[in-house]
């Protein structure tokens, strides 16, 4: 009996808390979440995407330099001694954010973010580690992207849509040569306290906040590097590509911070169906043609997004049909109200809260909010989502659509249609 | 024994007596070797063969790569022509700087480590 008692308060402790909280510790930003699982992650995540860097790919071989020797250990030894522990470390880059994670077994933390914090104060950034370990991977990285039409078509259309800024690409392009002085410039100037967050995952609050307090005592707290606020701007290209499949990206951006609208706009139009085997509610999905697929890519960044239906299929003519139907589906989705609105929300809603089962989710949806200080909690975000009704829906989808659409072709250029040709 | 030989040069440059009685005779034995007459610096004549110096040389920014080979080339001409270059070519001592051995050091410390890591024995505490 008592231990039913005791699991229950355990689980009314755990309702109460359902979320991050985020505090402040010395400059840095620290939020964790326990929800009782068998291993811990712990990710730090620095502004020091694509968006503020100094010269084209500078971001992109940062990110691959991550783990490589610091002051503390050699990079292989940060190799050896994490696989001692068991652990994962791995980096990521979005536009905004680079994240350097570690995952292991509950009680090893006090390594954990020793070793990333030592990369953050003391990395050494050895010009024979750049040529040796780091420059096969953005090479690599680099070609992977460019052979993939449907990165190549995201990656011009954010170049088209926000120019520079969120515009450079978070790959490196072969036609800038990057030295490490330039690396290690970019990283003394982003690596700082104010420009830090750390993101725990079955990890105790308290525990990671003294953790990091401790090892980030010797980082920098000058000021972070200034960006321009991102406008949009709109624009056609079209890039010849062969060997993948036939791509068209159909865009349209706004400024501002992330509005709700728009995750009900990316829910009702996505075809991708709720059941196996059946097509789904989406006005698309009944009437494009076999052998094409469309997707709803939905990007939103801390000043700007860019919404778009991704189109692709293995012939021209058939993407040319899809991209038409998928264009009339997005203009005409703006008298959209009751049940199908309703419906909507609901899936809109379900993806938002389902998105933080997992450890990325966790990590993505903290990123867009713990810099800014605004509330993380899912209720806001669900509240927001219930609060779009029929008229503010409408309104913002007709204020998005009037603006300059984003076009991207990329495949057989000759076949492949022009915006006009599709009804844009 | 590493790709650098065997060295007693730390421990006659610990005692200042000793490096004091030793440099001269330094001094005198590196220009008796007839390298610098050659062109080339003492780091030239690492054995090469060596897979830690070949390592070594990949890690050389591309002038002193350059350099080294401009270097060989000189030198090589040199010896099919059975004579030193003119006196005024001849390299300075204050240029002959041990580019490459802290290159080698680097490599040398990195098996070092590397074989330390393969041997190791985990003691649960």
């Amino acid at each position: 009996m008592l231990a039913a008692r005791a699991s229950a308060a355990r689980n009314a402790s755990r309702i109460a808390r359902n979320f991050a909280t985020v505090v402040d510790t010395a400059g840095v930003k620290v939020a964790a979440v326990d929800n009782g699982q068998p291993t811990s992650a712990v990710t730090f995540l620095i502004k020091a995407g694509s968006r503020y860097e100094t010269k084209p790919g500078v971001a992109h071989a940062l990110k691959n330099f991550a783990f490589k020797s610091t002051a503390k250990r050699s990079a292989l030894g940060t190799v050896r001694e994490s696989e001692l522990y068991g652990g994962v470390l791995s980096s990521s880059l979005s536009r905004e954010h680079l994240a350097l994670t570690a995952e292991f077994l509950r009680g090893d933390e006090p390594f954990f973010v020793d070793l990333i914090s030592s990369f953050i104060t003391s990395g050494k950034y050895l010009r024979h580690e750049y040529d040796e370990y780091v420059v096969p991977v953005v090479e690599a990285e680099s070609q992977a992207a460019s052979s993939d039409s449907a990165t190549l078509a995201v990656e011009a259309a954010h170049a088209l849509a926000f120019r520079s800024g969120l515009g450079s690409s978070i790959f490196a392009s072969p036609h800038h040569a990057i030295t490490t002085e330039e690396i290690k410039s970019y990283a003394s100037s982003v690596f700082s306290k104010g420009n830090i967050a750390v993101v725990g995952t079955g990890i105790d609050q308290s525990t990671l906040a003294k953790l990091v307090e401790k090892s980030l005592a010797s980082a920098a707290s000058s000021v972070a590097p200034a960006t321009s606020p991102s406008s949009y701007f709109g624009g056609e290209t079209r890039i010849q590509s062969h060997g993948g499949l036939q791509t068209v990206f159909i865009g349209f951006g706004t400024t501002g911070p992330a509005d709700p609208a728009l995750s009900v706009l990316s829910a009702y139009l996505s075809p991708q169906p709720s059941v196996k085997w059946s097509q789904g509610l989406s006005p698309i999905s009944t009437s494009i043609p076999a052998g094409t697929s469309v997707q709803t890519v939905l990007l939103p960044y801390s000043d700007a997004t860019l919404f778009g239906l991704l189109v692709q299929g293995s012939t021209a003519q058939g993407v040319k049909e899809a991209a038409t139907v998928a264009t009339k589906a997005l203009k005409e989705s703006a008298g959209v109200k009751g049940d199908e609105l309703q419906t909507a929300i609901a899936k809109a809603k379900f993806s938002a809260a389902s998105a933080l089962d997992g450890r990325e989710g966790i990590v993505n949806t903290l990123a867009a909010k713990i810099f800014s200080g605004s509330e993380t909690s899912i209720e806001s975000t669900i509240l927001a989502l219930d609060k779009v009704d029929a008229a503010a829906f409408s309104k913002v989808v007709s204020s998005i659509v009037k603006g300059k659409p984003t076009y991207v072709a990329v495949g057989d250029i000759h076949a492949l249609p022009f915006s006009d040709e599709i009804g844009l | 024994m590493n790709a650098l030989g065997p060295s007693l040069a730390p421990y006659i440059r610990s005692s200042r007596t000793l490096s004091k009685w030793v440099k001269p005779i330094s001094v005198w034995y590196a220009n008796l070797m007839g390298y610098r007459k050659m062109g080339l610096k003492y780091d030239d004549l690492l054995i090469e063969e060596h897979p830690d110096v070949q390592r070594a040389l990949t890690r050389l920014t591309p002038r002193e790569a350059y350099e080294r080979a401009y270097r060989f080339k000189v030198a090589s001409q040199c010896s099919v022509l059975h004579k030193p270059l003119p006196k005024e070519e001849w390299l300075a001592s204050s240029e002959d700087v041990r580019y490459l051995k802290p290159h080698v050091l680097d490599v040398i410390k990195e098996n070092e480590e590397r074989a330390a890591w393969d041997e190791m024995t985990v003691q649960r505490k």
